[in-house]
């Protein structure tokens, strides 16, 4: 069901945009999911899908990529496009029927909706896609180290990022083995009643999680026996360095938020 | 019920039309005999897991076609129609411990005969021989699975398949990890109860002793399709072609080589039995003529 996602998932590659810094690429899709509400009309959601198209193509993995991998998401943001049809009530009226009211405002805030979303997905997507998990987590360790100060645990909320992240491709594998080796065993999964497909489900969920606590637990030994300790003296083997490209990736993307903004004014 | 197994031009793809999308299986046509013991071997990643998941319907082929006894599976086959072939095929994953769940090892034992509609008192009959036959004792049965030695989990792990009764048992890899002494046990138990039961058995193993010592029949794997089907005698012949396909050759025709290169010709030696048989015949001999 799920094989053609790619949220949340990485793709190798050499291009521009994956040797870009993972804290650039952090910095850059944050500051997307604003800069988006600064358009307001249809020239500046012109000029916003055409950076968030030229980013995807810098990416080397082609658009197709990116439009069959969003496809299982489309009917998430059609219901919330849906709510916002019904919801929105000013404008004129173009249906009315029984208790549905259909209005011109809410058409066309439930494209507005609709584009922003598939715009902010599609951005972040180039995160995820191009950029390796542990460098997410080594890119946010960095981004919020001056948090340090107020006593946030840093170095530990990274460390329990990049091995959860580490791990997700493990536990989908394992749940796909158990699935099997309980459907061999004459389980039924996505069968009949509400009922019998949660039950079904406890066959796959009780090894699952008693695999990944012993999992758990061995890391944590493992990392004990090799003198793991946590705090400021640790150094990185994966140093993250700042190169011109990033430099010039976030000169571009000021000059794209200044153009969104001046969009404003046109119309 | 007939369990004659044809894979004819079977293509396999992970998560086809995706960028992820894998090779599994390509060009796959072989036949497992009916009623035998036929060994599946091959290098890690050449698609032998992947076959094995198409024989219990767990996986349509994305071409090309397998048939089992009656039932032709094809990427049109809806997976619901298998279900019932299920229920006839017992299949024993890589290190299947992890599909351990219920409260106790009787239970979990009992969790794949009931699926497949057995009696509370006729599943427990079963999961109890079952456990006897993989000498786990009594006393145990009423613990937690996962209070067990790790070699005692295997063990519940397999007896929760034998238990189903099935009429083809596959087993993906089953002593990996164990003690010799293990491993040997259990080799000794599937042998027997495709014996005994005249069942078809598919072992993959990458021990060529046993395969040697206990198939019937062997399928060898290289780079997700079949290369070469055989006898035993007919696969370990070639030696030069093994040693390509980074297989081993068994311990006892190695010993037989050694000594034909020192001048001493054995005929027909696999396993140590036939090994230690003729080289008895030969001492005997020699001590005659003194
Ligand atoms: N769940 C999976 N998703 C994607 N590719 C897989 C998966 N399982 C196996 N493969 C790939 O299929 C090929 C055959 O693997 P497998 O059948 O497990 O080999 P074997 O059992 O002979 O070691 C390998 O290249 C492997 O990487
Ligand atoms: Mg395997």
């Amino acid at each position: 069901m799920f094989s053609n996602m790619i949220i949340g998932r990485y793709m190798p590659g050499d291009s521009w945009i994956h040797r870009l810094d993972a804290r650039t690429k952090l910095v850059l899709s944050i500051a997307f999911i604003f800069v988006v509400f600064f358009a307001n009309n249809v020239i500046g959601y012109a000029l916003a899908g055409a950076f968030t198209l030229l980013a995807i193509m810098m990416t080397g993995l082609g658009v197709g990529v990116f439009l069959r991998g969003l496809r299982p998401l489309v009917l998430l943001m059609l219901i919330t496009t849906l709510l916002q049809l019904f919801f929105v009530q000013t404008g004129d009226v173009l249906v009315h029927w029984a208790f549905i009211k259909i209005t011109t405002d809410g058409v066309i805030n439930s494209v507005i909706v609709f584009v922003r979303f598939m715009l902010i997905i599609m951005f972040s997507t180039i995160l995820t896609l191009t950029t390796q998990p542990l460098a997410v987590a080594d890119g946010m360790e960095s981004l919020l180290k001056p948090f340090k100060k107020f006593g946030l645990p840093v170095s530990e909320l990274a460390l329990m990022l990049s091995i959860a992240l580490r791990f997700v491709p493990t536990l989908m594998d394992e749940a796909q083995s158990i699935m099997n080796a309980q459907r061999a065993r004459g389980v039924r999964f996505n069968e009949g009643s509400l009922m019998a497909r949660i039950k079904s489900f406890v066959p796959l969920l009780i090894p699952l999680f008693v695999n990944a606590i012993k999992r758990a637990i061995e890391l944590g030994d493992a990392m004990e026996a090799r003198g793991y300790r946590g705090g400021d003296q640790r150094t990185k083997y994966r140093v993250l360095t700042w190169h011109t490209r990033d430099t010039i990736a976030i000169i571009g993307f000021v000059i794209f938020t200044v153009a969104l903004i001046a969009t404003r004014w046109i119309m | 019920m007939v369990m004659a197994i044809n894979f004819d031009q079977v293509g396999f793809t992970y998560q086809p039309n995706t960028p992820f999308a894998t090779p599994g299986l390509h060009d796959v046509s072989f036949e497992i005999p009916e009623g035998k013991f036929t060994a599946v071997i091959g290098h890690t990643g050449s698609g032998k897991s992947t076959m094995v998941q198409h024989l219990d319907g767990l996986v349509l082929p994305t071409t090309g076609k397998v048939t089992m006894g009656n039932q032709v599976v094809t990427a049109e086959t809806k997976l619901k129609e298998l279900n019932e072939m299920r229920a006839h095929i017992g299949l024993v994953f890589q290190f299947p411990e992890a599909q351990l769940f219920e409260q106790t090892v009787l239970k979990d034992v009992m969790f794949g005969p009931k699926n497949f509609g057995a009696s509370e008192e006729d599943a427990q009959a079963a999961a109890e021989a079952a456990l006897k036959k993989v000498a786990i004792s009594p006393d145990l049965y009423e613990r937690s699975p996962f209070e067990l030695s790790g070699g005692q989990m295997r063990r519940v792990a397999i007896a929760g398949v034998i238990a189903m009764a099935p009429d083809l048992l596959i087993l993906d890899e089953p002593t990996a990890g164990l003690d010799p002494q293990g491993q040997r046990e259990l080799m000794t138990l599937f042998t027997d109860l495709q014996k005994e039961r005249q069942i078809t058995v598919v072992l993959i193993t990458h021990q060529m002793e046993y395969v040697a010592q206990y198939a019937d029949h062997v399928v060898v794997f290289e780079h997700g399709t079949v290369v070469k089907s055989g006898a035993p005698a007919t696969i370990f012949a070639d030696e030069e072609w093994l040693h390509e396909k980074q297989l081993d050759v068994p311990a006892a025709k190695q010993f037989a080589d050694a000594l034909a290169e020192k001048g001493i010709q054995l005929h027909n030696v696999l396993d140590i039995d036939q090994l230690a048989d003729q080289l008895a015949a030969r001492l005997n001999g020699e001590v005659d003529h003194v």
